[in-house]
């Protein structure tokens, strides 16, 4: 009942941000320089083409009706009509999330999972050789341009080694897939495609291993210093010196307490590995979210620029607030 | 790539020699890096937007040291040209950012009330979004070029200063010594300026340097997605998208030699912040 009240909250707080946003991307996105008919009119098209066109996209009417028939819209869950491909926005968006939320959901969950391990087996022999290493290699990751990274990955796994495919899509085009949600391989174990499943996962393994490599690296710095926090912790060293089996003290007091700061760590990855993935789609000609928001962008499609921006902003706030809440869940000192 | 962030470095090194080590090397990574950008001319035979009209996607050795790229042109040259421009936009967006938001931390701060309000719903605005949406959202409309692009990167970072100014100065704004400047007459402005600027600065002075290092892979990014610098000006990060097809094919040294260069430079500012994040934990304890 208490969380209930408190998601009730926060989705309160969130209102005005998002209206924020919506606003703020709807103004911006009209002022600044840059005309969305041009581009899809040939070189040729007269002043009169160009005026059709605008009327067809209703951008001839006053701005604060655009706006209106936009927030119209937005209530019905419609994002309007593309400019460029003159398709629905929300049919885009739902084929283009798929592909993303697999790449993303994927590196994140192996990041995380990488992190808790390294970052406590780190912990435990601080200052030591195996310590010093997983420090290293964290201030690499921090570093390490993930495009490039990307690059590198394919001038070795495919130019080089050949093991595996090239870096241009995400599943072969004879495996003869049929797709469900868009993330090749849900939609290969679905239907028991079997040549699919292999050619989807070789596809994934280089453009997961960049974001993971990218991603892993600050996630680990954060279980380490929280797991060293809870080593030299009183209630650990009471438990240390009273005798407890190795075992008790590594699952029951230092991975639990560990535990506890992660899915606030996990929200704050997941928007990195949101920024990540535009470039490593672009890599890896990975036709997802990424590549979709940015051909938007860069073609001035208001009503493409529109809902990307928002659908990100949503989402990210979004896991901030699950966040909040598994963390409020898992430690009864949060007061919520 | 993360933004900013506050993880307590814990460190079981009590004599401060290990962040004395990092300050120093992540420093001489940077210093040598500023010379060679400086000194690039000298050190190079070709210019950096120069066609060696004799061929292109030459092999390295011989002639040129790196080879040449897609367009005929010396990749050792660029790579050095470009430090120039990847560590001179970093440094400047990550100064303006400091500054303003520094000023609107102050204000917010100090002022309360509906300046706060206001700036602190403006900070949440942006900090609804990842920080590299942002600045590829802002740079796409905005546009590319010098100028334009430190203001991108500088404003997607203002908000996270002016937040770790704010609550800075909130604290500070209890202490005693305020109450005193005050009943002794100073100005507002002249309390913000002398008592709580120097003061509420320290946290600031260790996220700067691995803040400049996230401004250059920001660039970088942004240049290889067309957004950033464009071609032929040196960039790295539009080098290594020029490269991209070579790639594929397995030449390797039209993209690794900048991308190498660009993780050198950012190690730099990562040992270094490094450092100095673990010398003001090892002064708090």
């Amino acid at each position: 009942m208490r969380i209930l009240r408190f998601v009730g909250r926060r989705l309160l707080q969130l209102i005005p941000v998002l209206l924020g946003v919506v606003v703020l991307t709807f103004l911006l996105v009209r002022v600044l320089p840059g005309d969305p008919i041009r581009s899809i009119l040939g070189p040729n098209a007269t002043e009169a083409d160009a005026e059709a066109a605008r009327v067809r996209f209703g951008l001839d009417q006053p701005i604060w009706k655009q706006f209106l028939d936009y927030l119209g819209g937005l209530v019905t869950g419609d994002f309007g009509t593309s400019i460029q491909s003159g398709a629905s926005v929300t049919g885009e968006m739902a084929l283009r999330l798929g592909p993303t939320l697999e790449l993303v959901v994927i590196a994140v969950t192996i990041a995380v999972l990488l992190a808790i391990w390294l970052g406590i087996w780190s912990a435990r022999r601080a200052d030591r050789f195996g310590d010093h290493s997983v420090r290293i290699f964290a201030l690499f990751g921090n570093s390490i341009p993930e495009f490039w990274l990307g690059l590198v990955l394919i001038l070795v796994g495919y130019a080089a080694l050949g093991w595996f495919p090239a870096p241009s899509g995400r599943v072969d085009p004879d495996t003869d897939l049929t797709p469900l949600t868009g993330a090749d391989l849900i939609d290969a174990l679905l239907t028991g495609n079997g040549p699919a499943i292999g050619s989807a996962a070789a596809h994934l393994v280089l453009p997961v291993l960049t974001l993971v490599i990218g991603v892993l690296a600050p996630l680990l710095r954060s279980v380490r210093a929280s797991a060293l926090e809870v080593l030299r912790s009183e209630a650990y060293a009471a438990a240390a010196a009273h005798g407890l089996p190795e075992r008790t003290l590594l699952r029951g007091y230092l991975r639990r307490a560990t535990l506890v700061r992660l899915p606030s760590l996990a929200a704050l990855v997941f928007g990195t590995a949101l920024g990540s993935t535009v470039l490593v789609e672009y890599v890896f000609s990975w036709q997802g979210f990424g590549q979709w928001a940015l051909r938007g962008l860069l073609y001035r499609d208001y009503p493409v620029v529109q809902a990307s921006v928002l659908i990100i902003a949503f989402a990210y706030v979004l896991v901030f607030l699950i966040a909040d809440v598994v963390h409020a869940w898992l430690d009864p000192r949060v007061k919520i | 790539m993360a933004a900013i962030e506050m993880t307590p470095v814990v460190s079981v090194n009590r004599d401060g020699r290990f962040a004395k080590a990092l300050i120093y090397i992540g420093g001489g990574i940077l210093v040598v890096a500023a010379l060679a950008a400086l000194l690039a001319p000298l050190l190079t035979k070709w210019g950096p937007t120069e066609i060696d009209p004799s061929g292109t996607l030459a092999a390295p050795g011989g002639e040129h040291l790196l080879g040449t790229d897609g367009n005929g042109m010396d990749v050792w040259s660029r790579v050095l040209h470009a430090a120039r421009l990847d560590l001179g936009i970093a440094v400047l967006a990550v100064a303006l950012a400091v500054v303003v938001g520094t000023i609107l931390g102050l204000l917010a701060g100090y002022l309360g009330g509906w300046v706060d309000d206001v700036l602190m719903r403006i900070v949440d605005i942006f900090q609804a979004f990842p920080t590299f949406i942002l600045a590829l959202a802002v740079s796409a409309l905005l546009g590319g070029g010098f100028v334009n692009l430190v203001i991108t990167i500088a404003a997607v970072n203002a908000p996270a200063y002016a937040r770790l100014v704010r609550a800075e100065v909130r604290t500070l704004r209890e202490m005693q010594y305020i109450d005193a400047a005050k009943t002794s007459g100073a100005s507002t402005i002249g309390i913000m300026w002398r008592h709580l600027l120097p003061n509420s600065l320290t946290p600031v002075r260790v996220i700067a340097p691995l803040n400049c290092g996230w401004a250059m892979l920001t660039l970088a990014g942004l240049s290889f997605l067309g957004l950033g610098v464009t071609v032929p000006t040196a960039e790295w990060g539009s080098m290594i998208s020029l490269g991209t097809s070579d790639v594929v094919a397995g030449r390797w040294w039209t993209s690794v030699p900048p991308g190498l260069a660009l993780l050198v430079c950012v190690l730099g500012f990562s040992l270094l912040g490094e450092g100095l994040q673990e010398r003001a934990d090892a002064r708090r304890r």
